[in-house]
């Protein structure tokens, strides 16, 4: 599904060249719900941005959907991020500018879809994250959590087989985290794919597999959570 | 490509939320436009103005004065003599006495009409005398009729009121003073100056412009012939081709010589003569061109600017539209598209300034009012102007990385 091999990555500034990622292995399959946690510095980004095809890479292979993307043109893969890819963001990465109908119609206008297509999506992917009542408001109009839900409502809307999240609870306190992780979960169980990066060991443990990025590389780990605090969690966000 | 794809709703309806830099562009753009029409339509009148033909040889003629003076000079003598020098002079293709230059700015005109009396439709006219030599020296066509014969030219005392019997005019005098009758049936008519004094019309000539180049009838022209025995005189030559700048101090020099009982001035070419004439004109054109250019340039800085600007504000949006599957075309032909919803505006409010700043021309300088096609036609060059501005930034927007998506800045 998500195959990673060897891949590595070095950025090179005038003075330094860092190897963010170094032999970087990983498979993800089909239905998988992994979080993703290690330092900051340890290249979660870096792995989530050629994940979703953001950036290249320099050594290694990467299959996506069993398609080798190393080679496609900027074009391809701006269309195979487009079909194949919902990303949900830190700091939600709306846009300001455009009211909640507009903002999940963004990536749909790329796709090509036609207008009623379009509309139905973006009601049924808003209605789905609880905000089908707000799509005429601003984004600005909302809260921190609503507006997360926005933007998965965004990623989700064009049925993406995958769902890269690079900290979607970062910037939101305990009890929007929970809801967000939550709408995660019910999304993963009808059958998306996601791969989330967190700092948050209680929400990393909720998820199906977890795994540790450390200087770059990968070291997997398991059986961290403890279902009993996460329980009492789940109970405070009623 | 889908129409979907175009994004122009979207892109609207964000610009509303973000008006002020767009208004104040759009406003730059119906201001540019509306002085850009207005001088390129004035411009290209004037220029018209300027290219109208004389009907003489310029490129090949000059002219000088010669006044004369103590007790002993003869203005008959001294003009048969000259004439007679000037014309045998080697690279002289012609010369006449001539009391006016065309497009000089100084003359006479006199009223004409068909009918002797008082208070009859009159037509006016530049008056050229002049002798048989005319049509050479001037380099004009008789056209119908006939040239003047050595005995029609008499010789004109200071003091003399009267006028020759027979005359030259033009082709569009004729048409003017006769506007039922083909010019060539004018030969032979009788036509009145002074209101009562007759005169026939000998002959047409195809076109010489009077004096005066602002003046309406400009080609309403009657060549008399005599030669003018005034203090002052003046000559007009016309030089074989190419030979005009060699000639004029030799024959300056020779008039001068040949008596010494006067002195000669005021030498000068036609074409410096058509140059001061039309200076307004062409200082008009200069500033107008100069202006427009300008002011081009400001607004299409301007459109750089305010592009630039909202590229660098919308750089993470640019990143997330970027990772949310928009190729680079997509963003170049988002602010391209934005571009032209803004200029579409500016060209639209431009276009009623256009008309409205023509009709206040119209009304206080007597300007013409302008053809229809100059404001869809600057539409169009500000729309263009537009596109070819925002192209840079908008390339550059497309190359903001979409990586850009997940930077924490
Ligand atoms: N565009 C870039 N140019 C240069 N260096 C970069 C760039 N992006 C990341 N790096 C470097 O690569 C390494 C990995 O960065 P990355 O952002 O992937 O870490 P991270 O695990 O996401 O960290 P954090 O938890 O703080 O978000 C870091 O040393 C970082 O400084
Ligand atoms: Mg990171």
């Amino acid at each position: 599904m998500l195959t990673m091999t060897d891949v590595k990555k070095v950025f090179r500034t005038d003075l330094i060249e860092t190897h963010a990622l170094r032999d970087f292995n990983l498979q993800v399959d089909e239905g998988e719900f992994v979080a993703v946690t290690g330092p900051s510095g340890s290249g979660k980004t870096t792995f989530l941005n050629i994940a979703g095809l953001l950036e290249t890479f320099e050594g290694g292979t990467y299959q996506l959907d069993g398609q080798n993307v190393s080679h496609l043109n900027d074009r391809q893969r701006s269309q195979l991020r487009n079909e194949k890819i919902g990303f949900i963001f830190q700091s939600f990465n709306l846009i300001p500018d455009l009211n909640l109908f507009d903002n999940v119609d963004v990536p749909l206008r790329y796709r090509g879809f036609k207008r009623n297509e379009r509309k139905k999506r973006i009601e049924e992917s808003l209605e789905l994250v609880g905000l089908a009542n707000r799509m005429k408001h601003l984004p600005s109009q909302l809260s921190g959590g609503q507006q997360q839900r926005v933007a998965i409502a965004r990623a989700l809307a064009g049925n993406p087989r995958f769902l890269l999240a690079d900290e979607p609870t970062g910037n939101l306190d305990t009890k929007m985290a929970l809801s967000v992780l939550e709408l995660l979960k019910q999304i993963n169980q009808q059958g998306t794919t996601i791969v989330m990066v967190t700092h948050d060991q209680h929400l990393a443990s909720q998820a199906k597999r977890n795994i540790y990025v450390r200087d770059g590389q990968v070291s997997e780990m398991s059986g961290i959570a403890e279902p009993a605090h996460i329980e009492m969690h789940q109970a405070a966000i009623g | 490509m889908s129409s979907n794809q175009w994004e122009i709703g979207p892109i609207f309806r964000a610009l509303m939320r973000n008006k002020v830099g767009a208004i104040l562009i759009a406003i730059q753009i119906a201001v540019t436009m509306t002085i850009v029409v207005n001088s390129i339509f004035i411009i290209l009148e004037r220029a018209q103005r300027i290219e109208r033909d004389s009907g003489i040889d310029e490129v090949n003629s000059f002219y000088l004065t010669t006044t004369g003076f103590g007790e002993n000079f003869d203005p008959k003598s001294t003009a048969f003599n000259d004439l007679e020098l000037i014309r045998n002079t080697p690279g002289v293709l012609d010369a006449i006495q001539i009391n006016a230059i065309p497009v000089s700015g100084s003359g006479w005109s006199m009223s004409f009409q068909t009918e002797p009396g008082e208070e009859k439709e009159t037509q006016g006219g530049a008056i050229y005398m002049v002798d048989e030599h005319a049509i050479d020296a001037l380099d004009l066509e008789v056209i119908a009729g006939e040239n003047f014969l050595p005995i029609d030219v008499r010789f004109r005392q200071p003091g003399v009121r009267d006028w020759p019997d027979n005359v030259l005019i033009t082709k569009v005098l004729a048409e003017s003073l006769f506007p039922d009758t083909p010019y060539q049936n004018v030969v032979g008519k009788t036509i009145y100056i002074s209101q009562t004094e007759p005169m026939i019309v000998k002959g047409i000539v195809d076109k010489i412009q009077a004096p005066w180049v602002g003046w309406d009838d400009l080609e309403h022209t009657v060549l008399t012939p005599e030669i003018t025995g005034f203090e002052s005189n003046r000559y007009y030559v016309r030089a074989q081709a190419g030979q005009r700048d060699a000639i004029m101090p030799v024959i300056e020099e020779a008039l001068a010589s040949s008596n010494k009982q006067r002195i000669i001035r005021g030498m000068r070419t036609v074409q410096e003569t058509r140059e001061r004439s039309y200076r307004g004109d062409t200082a008009m054109i200069k500033i107008l061109s100069t202006t427009m250019v300008i002011l081009t340039i400001v607004t299409g800085l301007g459109i750089v600017g305010l592009a630039s600007f909202s590229v660098n504000r919308r750089k993470k949006q640019i990143g997330t539209r970027r990772a949310l599957g928009a190729s680079q075309g997509s963003i170049v032909r988002y602010f391209m598209i934005e571009n032209f919803l803004i200029s579409t505006v500016g060209v639209s409010l431009g276009a009623a300034l256009t008309v409205i700043l023509n009709m206040l021309l119209v009304e206080m300088f007597s300007l013409n009012a302008l053809d229809w096609y100059f404001v869809p036609a600057g539409m169009i060059v500000l729309w263009v102007v537009g596109q070819l501005a925002v192209f840079g930034p908008a390339k550059k927007a497309a190359t903001i990385p979409p990586a850009m998506a997940t930077r924490t800045v």
